[in-house]
């Protein structure tokens, strides 16, 4: 497998705090879109924090094990050098924004990483371009809409041109519409530049039609991580796992474990009743 | 016509020098030129507001010092000063970026790159700050928060909407600081910033600010 991210044994504890993660093993395949689930506190965003060198290297706390981004070990890595490999944006995407303008925004990175300031703002066109959001460059940051705001956050990570995204929660105070249009445009960005993404995401069925991959975390501890068609089943059958997964894998894993049959993994409702209707169920049933 | 963000800075450092060695006459002639460039840059609410709040706050130290027994002569002399003085930072930052001006008191004036960030930050939270104001003073309303009652009891119940207000600030700051270490905040952050070069118009203004602040030595041979 051609792994992105592979992180080995991997153990981690704040200062003044009980382990965190314990016993970590994951690859995260190139090119994936890998969804990190879990009840609250299980160490999701940790990991995610883990995965950019940002824990331990800048927040302290003990650790064993090691992270590898792109098969170089995180060790010894500045935090702001890895973010170039791989970008994260945090739940609080807001605070995350430091500057006045979007173009000023999105070439910050690129400033401090010395690049010449022709590239700077070609990459800032394209990358705002990229989000939706082009010819943008001149408006200050509150003549943003949220949604807007959380675009620009991504735009200055793509500018980069990072191999990895990590995104933490990102639609977690955006309504279904936002949602599914953010997640549209990451669908389309990994289409087009190959970017691999890992989102932590309590709402799965926001990004049903692109997850690749499942990683589900309980008390600090990798439960079950793999292919989506391999691992769904044994998340259902973890009582405290199974609400996380969405409606439509639920229904399919209950179907069944009842009728004793295999169905695939479906990406949306309209997959399901042709896939349901196909097989004879629901035959005499009234809408 | 415009200014770069270091001629600005001299300028302003200019001025607060010049309200004191100027004559009372040249003294009113800036703060004509000030008024004059103000509205022709933005006749707008918010800048007559500006002008209006300095003007009051003049009033005040005008009144403060003739109730201290100055007389009236210097009293409205001080004003002047102060008013002109406080005018000049409004028209630097009314006529340039505030990143120009973050950037040239770097470049030009080495300070550490972490405070010229803090203007740019500054202004940047100021948004969000209001923002989060009104949903803990919201939040605190529904809890039983009231501003009645005298001053000292209104100022003393308002803590209950500071201190979260506080912590969030506090929350926000912790992810700021994240933020720019992901990004690799540092030394080249204002070194790889546009360069906005010196003009003509920049030369003369630095020529007229050289004339004007030696003043006390060549009026001796003029007058």
């Amino acid at each position: 497998m051609n792994s992105v991210v592979s992180v080995t044994d991997f153990y981690f504890k704040y200062l003044r705090s009980d382990l965190v993660l314990k016993d970590i093993n994951l690859e995260i395949e190139k090119g994936s879109f890998t969804v990190i689930i879990g009840p609250s506190g299980a160490g999701k965003t940790t990991l995610c924090k883990s995965i950019t060198g940002i824990i331990p290297y800048y927040t302290g706390g003990d650790y064993a094990g090691d992270v590898k981004v792109l098969g170089e070990t995180t060790k010894g890595k500045k935090v702001s050098d890895l973010a170039m490999k791989v970008g994260l944006m945090l739940e609080d995407y807001e605070s995350q924004l430091v500057s006045l303008t979007a173009g000023e925004e999105v070439a910050f990175s690129l400033q401090n990483h010395g690049f010449p300031p022709e590239e700077a703002e070609e990459r800032t066109r394209k990358a705002l371009e990229d989000v939706g959001l082009p010819g943008r460059e001149s408006y200050q940051l509150d003549e943003l809409s949220g949604g807007q705001r959380q675009r620009l956050a991504l735009a200055s990570l793509l500018a980069v041109h990072p191999e990895v995204i990590v995104l933490d929660e990102p639609v977690s105070a955006m309504d279904p519409d936002g949602g599914e249009s953010l997640y549209k445009l990451l669908g389309k960005i990994r289409e087009e530049y190959g970017t691999t993404f890992i989102v932590v995401e309590h709402r799965v069925e926001f990004v049903l039609p692109f997850v690749t991959d499942l990683i589900a975390i309980k008390n600090g501890e990798v439960a079950a991580q793999g292919k989506c068609e391999d691992v769904v089943s044994c998340i259902y059958e973890d009582a405290e796992l199974r609400p996380l997964l969405p409606d439509l894998w639920q229904i399919k894993c209950n179907m069944e474990e009842k009728t004793q049959q295999k169905f695939a993994l479906w990406r949306s409702e309209d997959e399901a009743v042709k896939e349901l209707k196909a097989r004879g169920f629901g035959k005499g049933v009234r809408a | 016509m415009k200014l770069n963000a270091f001629t600005w800075i001299i300028v302003t450092l200019a001025v607060t020098a010049w309200v004191f060695i100027l004559p009372l006459e040249a003294v009113a002639t800036i703060l004509v030129l000030q008024l004059v460039l103000l509205l022709y840059i933005k006749r707008s609410k918010t800048m007559l507001a500006a002008i209006g709040g300095l003007g009051v706050f003049t009033g005040m130290m005008i009144l403060l010092q003739l109730l201290f027994g100055s007389p009236l002569n210097v009293s409205l002399f001080g004003g002047l000063r102060m008013l002109v003085m406080t005018l000049a930072f409004l028209c630097m930052l009314a006529t340039t970026r505030i990143q120009s001006i973050a950037k040239a008191l770097v470049d030009r004036f080495h300070l550490p790159v972490e405070y010229a960030f803090m203007l740019t930050a500054a202004l940047r939270f100021v948004p969000n700050f209001l923002e989060d104001s009104t949903v803990t003073l919201d939040a605190q309303s529904c809890r039983g928060y009231s501003n009645r009652g005298n001053a000292l009891k209104r100022l003393l119940s308002y803590v209950v909407v500071i201190r979260p207000l506080v912590m969030r600030a506090v929350a926000k700051s912790e992810t700021l600081a994240l933020s720019m270490e992901l990004r690799g905040f540092g030394a080249n952050t204002y070194k790889n910033m546009p360069k906005e070069p010196f003009t003509i118009v920049d030369f003369v203004v630095l020529v007229i600010v050289i004339v004007l602040s030696s003043y006390p030595f060549w009026k001796k041979f003029l007058f």
